[in-house]
């Protein structure tokens, strides 16, 4: 039981963190309808900015989160001003393509770039919080505890910033109609760079909360990337909900999936193809997602 | 009316989760008749085309052409069945020339060969008077040559019934007169049509007869002057406009 | 038919080139050169896929390794004789390829993209998981073709592959099937309206492109000599879309040429790193963002500009193979 226990906890914090990355995927699906490819990339960069925020400027550990997403932000406003605004212009054809093959180049640049600037070794940043709280059998490490309760206040942050303010009204309204939005005074194009850069910054803030409890290194986003793209498709894009709901299915899934199955090779292969199986299941019988809203591109 | 008509729906109906975009929709069409489909904004014209023309399956009712009951069966069979459509807004292959946006559908018929195509291609190019852009990309081409690229396209299917989804929307008053001038040689051809559009006047001065929808149901079905009178017509598309505001 | 005739020429010299570079080279450049052609097929078969039909598919390497490892299988494991291993593995990608395309129908965007992802990783990692089988990620020895310790032999047997699936691919290209397949590409409801079974072509693409992958992935596990699940990781098929899209996504002798440059750059410029691929990811993100038909394209354009500066663009220039 208590064994049950440890895997679940530890399978919940990693669904917040998985949460986390897809609530950023899933914003600017919904505002942008472009499916960022690179997302993984951008939360390995969120890791290695609160690293060399806290290491190089001495900013205390959780500092270095909220930096990383600023930095994020920043880092996604540029790339979306430079490379996905030219999108929505008649210069570019097969639009679909276009952005899948930015993102997804975007993965490639800056991977290799952290592999030659951060180095292939794993670096591990300071604790928020060294020791662990115990709780009859279960343990759980300061750390995961402040990287899940951060992913909460950051998820229900963001559904409250969506909800209740007015920039977060008119990203809503453009995710639903951009003509609509355009007609009521908004203007589209302001949004998307906004989504951009926030899903930027979520994707950041993910990455530099996991950092202290798994190390970095230039890789650590291709799992979550493809976890993200699960979550999103289960969820139905464009919900954050929805995504909250799908990280932790998944995440509780494959911790109890790795801890129970007895083969570890195969468990780890097929806790991971689960998710995989899930993705093409989902969109083959129910393109809508099991919560979320439908699928506003599909057929 | 003959007892075997050329085209007929009977009892059509599409749903869109709580949408009843069409609702119990008949009528027939004669052989080499034009029809005037008409309606206010979201009355489900557009749908009806997609439902007669295959894109879309119908939830109730037949579709019968010719005789033979084709409901539920794939667009492209319609299509090679002779029931051609364009769309409200132009559905072009927008970057492959003029010349292959016409052959396309000439040869979705495994029997003609491609000089032939091409002939006939540049037959309606002529008709059409768009010769001098046979080679130009379709994107290149303006609003309302795209229109007429659209017509053409489906002329490239020797269709024995054309439906036509607004192909007067947004195009030039000059360019008007002359897709008007089309639309009445192709009738007179033979060609039965039926013609949705929300410019009354362009639509009275080519049809007769016009079919009126609201909210997905039909509403009026007669001689254009009668039906224009009809009060419940005259709620549909009053009421229309004071919703919309 | 200026670029037509560059286009030809093109082609003619570096297939002169390639056929003679074996007596200049060394065999480490040969030994590159054959991989090179493994390459080769895989970005001008993806050209054919997403380029010219729009079907824009992360599974295109999945094929490749379902023809390697049901080549190396059916003799390692059934002790079939290579031959008729290696039809098996067209077989099964024949099939596959249909599955495939028939499961993607309604599929299209960003959402086939999804979808051929998690298919790909999924055989990736049962290929990983399953190691009775395929030995994981230890990898599973396959038999040679050729007797001897040279690899020219190879190298001329992927140079023929290569010459004939750029055959096949052009061949059917020049039919109607190459017209429809772009009309898909570009609207499929209005195909469907102009009379096109899109069902039918749609699953045509993806068996071709399938075969002509799988083929690959035969060549190069019976080349190589052993395959690990590594050959369908995901940055592979970011190599490979890079090479189609640097090269030319539309245009079958540019994905060839353009997997033949950046595998050999690649291999040239070894010294440097990881910076090769930093390179790679940039050069994908300008070409897409500036040139977006791809590097090839852009140099017959100029050609054509230089040859008859008013003569005007016709169809054949552009889609010509
Ligand atoms: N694919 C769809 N999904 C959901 N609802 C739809 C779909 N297509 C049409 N509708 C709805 O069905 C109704 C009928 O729409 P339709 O396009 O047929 O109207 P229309 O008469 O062509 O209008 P308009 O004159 O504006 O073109 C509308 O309420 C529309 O919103
Ligand atoms: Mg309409």
């Amino acid at each position: 039981m208590s064994y049950f226990l440890l895997l679940a906890v530890n399978g919940l914090v990693v669904g917040l963190i998985y949460a986390l990355v897809a609530s950023g995927l899933t914003l600017v699906f919904s505002v942008l309808k472009v499916v960022n490819f690179g997302h993984g990339s951008l939360y390995m960069l969120g890791g290695y900015a609160s690293y060399y925020l806290i290491s190089g400027l001495g900013l205390p550990p959780l500092l270095g989160v909220v930096g990383a997403m600023v930095t994020l932000f920043v880092f996604g406003v540029v790339f979306e001003r430079l490379v996905i605004a030219p999108m929505y212009t008649d210069k570019v054809e097969r639009k679909d393509e276009y952005a899948i093959i930015v993102t997804f180049g975007l993965t490639i640049l800056i991977t290799n770039l952290a592999l030659v600037v951060f180095g292939p070794f794993a670096k591990s940043p300071p604790s928020f919080m060294t020791g662990a709280l115990i709780a009859g059998p279960l343990i759980l490490p300061y750390d995961r505890l402040i990287a899940a309760v951060a992913a909460v206040v950051l998820l229900v942050g963001l559904s409250l910033f969506l909800k209740r303010t007015a920039l977060g009204q008119a990203l809503d309204a453009v995710s639903q109609s951009r003509e609509s939005a355009a007609v009521i005074g908004i203007d589209p194009k302001r949004m998307y760079t906004v989504a951009f850069g926030l899903g930027s910054a979520l994707a950041g803030g993910a990455g530099a909360l996991i950092a202290p409890v798994f190390a970095l290194s230039p890789s650590m986003g291709d799992l979550p990337a493809v976890q993200a793209f699960i979550i999103i498709v289960l969820g139905g894009m464009g919900s954050v909900g929805g995504s909250v709901a799908g990280g932790v299915l998944l995440g509780l899934v494959q911790a109890l999936g790795v801890g129970y199955l007895p083969d570890p090779n195969r468990a780890l292969a097929y806790t991971q193809a689960f998710g995989a199986l899930l993705l093409v299941i989902t969109l083959l019988v129910r393109p809508t997602g099991l919560f979320g809203r439908p699928h506003l591109r599909l057929e | 009316m003959p007892a075997d008509p050329f085209f007929a729906v009977a009892g059509l109906a599409k749903h869109f989760g709580g949408i009843h975009a069409v609702e119990d929709l008949s009528f027939t069409l004669a052989r080499g008749e034009i029809l005037g489909l008409i309606g206010p904004n979201g009355s489900g014209k557009t749908t009806t085309i997609n439902i007669v023309t295959g894109a879309l399956k119908p939830d109730a009712g037949s579709i019968s052409v010719e005789g033979s009951d084709m409901a539920g069966q794939a667009a492209h069979l319609f299509a090679r069945r002779g029931v051609a459509r364009t769309f409200q807004v132009p559905r072009l292959f927008r970057r492959m020339t003029v010349m292959e946006n016409l052959i396309v559908p000439a040869l979705s018929d495994a029997s003609e060969r491609r000089p032939s195509a091409e002939e006939r291609a540049r037959g309606v190019l002529a008709f059409l008077k768009l010769e001098h852009l046979a080679d130009d990309y379709a994107r290149a081409l303006s609003g309302g040559q795209q229109k007429l690229l659209e017509l053409g396209r489906a002329l490239m299917l020797k269709p024995s019934l054309l439906l036509l989804d607004e192909p007067f929307a947004g195009v030039h008053p000059k360019l008007l007169e002359q897709i008007i001038e089309h639309i009445r040689t192709l009738n007179r051809d033979g060609h039965t049509i039926v013609l949705v559009d929300h410019n009354l006047d362009a639509v009275q001065s080519i049809v007769s007869r016009v079919l009126v929808m609201a909210r997905g149901r039909k509403i009026a079905d007669g001689a254009v002057a009668e039906v224009l009178q009809n009060p419940e017509v005259v709620r549909a598309y009053t009421g229309s406009r004071a919703g919309a505001q | 038919m200026g670029s037509l005739s560059f286009s030809r020429a093109v082609q003619a010299v570096l297939l002169a080139v390639a056929l003679l570079l074996p007596l200049a080279a060394g065999p480490y450049w040969i030994h590159v050169g054959a991989i090179a052609w493994y390459y080769a097929m895989l970005a001008a078969s993806w050209a054919l896929l997403a380029g010219f039909a729009g079907q824009f598919s992360f599974a295109h390497v999945a094929f490749a390794a379902l023809g390697g490892y049901a080549s190396a299988l059916g003799v390692g494991l059934l002790g079939l004789p290579v031959g008729v291993s290696m039809l098996l593995a067209i077989v099964l990608a024949i099939v596959t390829g249909a599955l495939i395309g028939a499961l993607v129908l309604r599929l299209s965007g960003p959402y086939l993209a999804l979808f051929t992802l998690a298919i790909s990783e999924i055989f990736r990692l049962i290929l990983v998981a399953e190691e009775d089988l395929t030995r994981g990620m230890l990898g599973l020895p396959v038999p040679g073709l050729f007797s001897g310790q040279s690899d020219v032999p190879y190298y001329y047997l992927g140079l023929g592959l290569v010459v004939m699936a750029m055959l096949a691919m052009n061949w059917l290209l020049s039919t109607r099937v190459g017209l429809f397949l772009r009309a898909i590409r570009e609207d499929e409801g209005a195909a469907r309206a102009s009379g096109i079974d899109t069902t039918r072509y749609k699953i045509l693409v993806f068996v071709v492109t399938a075969v002509i992958a799988a083929i690959a992935g035969i060549y190069y596990g019976h080349f190589i000599g052993i395959l690990t699940p590594n050959i369908a990781i995901l940055p592979e098929m970011g190599l490979v879309i890079a090479m189609a899209v640097i090269g030319g996504i539309e245009s079958l002798p540019g994905a060839v040429i353009g997997a033949v440059v950046v595998f050999l750059l690649s291999e040239s410029l070894r010294a440097y790193g990881e910076w090769r691929f930093v390179l790679m990811g940039l050069a994908l993100i300008l070409v897409q963002r500036f040139a977006q038909n791809g590097l090839y394209p852009m140099i017959e354009q100029w050609s054509r500009a230089r040859a008859k500066p008013r003569a005007a663009a016709t169809v054949e220039d552009r889609h010509a193979g």
